[in-house]
């Protein structure tokens, strides 16, 4: 098992730059994802730790080597394509031999590991077949099995379930996560869905426009977004951003939104006192909720049942909030109704720079953003 | 059949109609009739003659001079056709590469192609020429050869020359297809090599070949069946000369029907060579049919 460093590593196509100024340590027997929508650079960054695509700057190293001009199949990496690039010509056995082949693998060996992979991925029926008569899924799992076969120190996967179904994704997340705690291998995973990303990583790296905006746990991540960037692109529905103000008055501490004034925990206030400061809110839809008693009101402008609950959208004077409320909720439109903030689940940013400014932040340093 | 269906079916007859007519015209009338001509003795210019039967048949098979010249037609077909496939494919592959003018050298590359035989043989008998041709000329300047080669008017010169102009004029047909084959191979198959540790030449046997396999089964099909006919090329550079060294099939039906004005025998050698190329044109469409049936 080995770690992944990417130093300093810069990426330009001509004179435009993809990648400006990447830093990023993905630990020994990780699974990480680049979680980013499209053009964020997920897939460069990918691309050029295969070597498919050279770095116009800085280092990459995996485990002691720096690999800048180490050719892709001397790395001892594997890769799972978007499109599975299976060998259209090739049986499944044949294409999950080939990387044995072309490493010079005794042939007497072949039979054994092809049946070690055919066994985990449940291809032993389909050895004889051709890529073009497998589903999907199953093309997929040949990938996985070309992938697996040769035992490399890293595997990469390039959005290796998008073009899947919902179901079978849901089935193939699961055996990935299966697969990564058995053989224990370093993985990086590209994709732009936040949900793949949630659930099998060990640590998320969110990008966008190329710059790295926070890498951390995935309830980090969610819990503690170190910008608004991060904050809005994970979580479904989305968390609500609205201009609001911290006001510091008698050294207590007041949030300002939609014309209500919510006072703040003492552990909330900033050492930063300024009297009033602009600042942008950060609820979860789960943060915000139907209060019982008296409270601030908040007129109803939209309710989407989904069934086992129900996304409302509520207007406080003239910020919008989306609120997740239970399925059978009973909510007219138009309807004031009190409403409460789960004050210590708020996330403030500044306004300006979109940086995460709660003083909660107690992660370690290391884990804090290196954006901008 | 209900009323609907039939109507669809009548219509259906009518659409067709136009083509069958055509086809018929200019396909199954002359080849029944190039058939019916064979069993007659003819004398071209009249038109006159009387039935033989199977004797026109009965000298082509037991001529040397026919067999000799099928043996010739295979030589210029396979020669011209190796040729042909090798340089075709080769280019196809530089031209997929991105080299500098690529645009440029791809239309440059079509040029043998368009030119008019005719055209393209008079340049040629022109460069070939024993007395002030300019390949004599460099050769001599080399100091490869210390004469003047005589290359249409000796023998195996002859054939080589021919085959090799027909591998001018005909490559670019190869380069054309397998270059469109080329361009709709994912990248990601050569990618997914190059991380299972394949080089250069292992991507070239074992992703572009295999991709080429089709494309290729059918370029040299169809270069086969439009070799063998091939007459303008052959007729214009040498005649067929010397000493009837490349006078293909064509050729002889050519000189049968309006050198020696026996429409009949010419008949009879179309029908002898138009059954050869059978074989090749019914590989051709178990192939396709092949194809289209997967």
């Amino acid at each position: 098992m080995v770690n992944v460093i990417f130093n300093k590593v810069q990426k330009a196509f001509g004179s435009v730059v993809a990648i400006p100024d990447l830093n990023l340590e993905i630990g020994s027997g990780e699974f990480v994802s680049l979680l980013g929508p499209s053009g964020c650079g997920k897939t460069t960054t990918l691309r050029m730790l295969a070597g498919l695509e050279q770095p116009t700057g800085g280092e990459i190293r995996i485990g002691e080597r720096a690999v800048n001009n180490v050719a892709p199949g001397e790395r001892d990496i594997a890769m799972v394509f978007q499109s599975y690039a299976l060998y259209p010509h090739m049986t499944v056995g044949q294409n999950i031999a080939y990387p044995l082949k072309k490493r010079g693998v005794p042939k007497s060996e072949h039979p054994a590991r092809i049946k070690a992979v055919a066994d985990l991925l449940q291809l032993g029926p389909l050895l004889e077949r051709r890529p073009k008569q497998l589903s999907g899924g199953q093309q997929q799992r040949v990938a996985l099995g070309r992938a697996l076969v040769r035992d490399p120190k890293v595997f990469l996967l390039d959005e290796p379930l998008s073009n899947l179904d919902a179901k079978l994704r849901a089935h193939m997340r699961t055996e990935l996560i299966e697969l990564h705690r058995r053989l224990g291998k370093t993985m990086v995973y590209v994709t732009h869905d936040q949900l793949e990303a949630m659930t099998m990583s060990t640590r998320i790296a969110v990008m966008h426009q190329g710059h790295l905006q926070q890498f951390a746990t995935p309830s980090e991540i969610y819990n503690r977004p170190a910008n608004t960037f991060v904050a809005s692109f994970i979580g479904t529905p989305s968390m609500t951003l609205v201009e609001a103000e911290i006001e510091m008055a008698e050294g207590a501490a007041f949030l300002l939104v939609g014309g209500q004034r919510f006072p703040l925990p003492p552990s909330l206030v900033m050492a930063d006192s300024r009297h009033r400061r602009p600042i942008t809110l950060g609820v979860r839809p789960e943060d915000i909720s139907i209060a019982s008693g008296e409270a601030a009101r908040a007129s109803v402008k939209l309710v989407e049942p989904t069934g086992h609950e129900s996304i409302v959208t509520l207007d406080l004077g003239g910020a919008h909030f989306v609120m997740r409320a239970a399925g059978d909720v009973a909510l007219r439109l138009g309807e004031a109704v009190p409403i409460a903030l789960r004050i210590d689940r708020l996330h403030f940013f500044d306004r300006e720079s979109g940086q995460r400014i709660n003083t909660d932040a107690e992660r370690p340093a290391e884990f804090r953003s290196i954006a901008r | 059949m209900t009323p609907l269906e039939r109507r669809y079916a009548l219509l259906g007859l009518a659409l067709i109609a136009p083509t069958v007519l055509i086809l018929t015209a200019v396909i199954v009338y002359p080849l029944l009739s190039a058939i019916y001509l064979s069993f007659f003795s003819i004398y071209t210019p009249t038109l006159a003659g009387k039935a033989v039967g199977l004797e026109n048949y009965r000298t082509i098979l037991s001529s040397a001079y026919f067999w000799h010249a099928l043996w010739t037609t295979f030589v210029w077909t396979a020669g011209t056709l190796v040729l042909q496939i090798g340089f075709g494919v080769g280019m196809a592959l530089l031209l997929n590469q991105n080299i500098l003018f690529r645009s440029l050298a791809r239309s440059l590359v079509l040029f043998p192609y368009f030119i008019s035989t005719v055209v393209a043989v008079l340049v040629w008998r022109w460069l070939f020429n024993d007395l002030y041709g300019i390949l004599n000329h460099l050769l001599i300047a080399a100091g490869v050869i210390d004469m003047p080669v005589d290359w249409l008017g000796s023998m195996p010169n002859a054939m080589v020359s021919v085959i090799t102009v027909g591998a001018w004029k005909f490559f670019p047909f190869v380069v054309i297809a397998v270059l469109a084959r080329l361009q709709t191979i994912p990248e990601h198959l050569y990618e997914a090599a190059r991380i299972d540790g394949a080089g250069t030449f292992s991507r070239f046997t074992d992703v572009t070949l295999p991709q080429l396999r089709d494309v290729l089964s059918i370029v040299i099909l169809l270069r086969i069946i439009w070799d063998f006919k091939e007459f303008d090329l052959i007729y214009l550079l040498t005649g067929g000369g010397p000493m009837d060294n490349t006078r293909t099939l064509p050729l002889i039906v050519y000189q049968q029907a309006f050198g020696l004005n026996q429409m009949g025998m010419a008949a009879a050698y179309a029908v002898a060579m138009m059954v050869v190329m059978l074989v090749f044109m019914l590989a051709y469409l178990a192939y396709s049919r092949d194809r289209s049936t997967p």
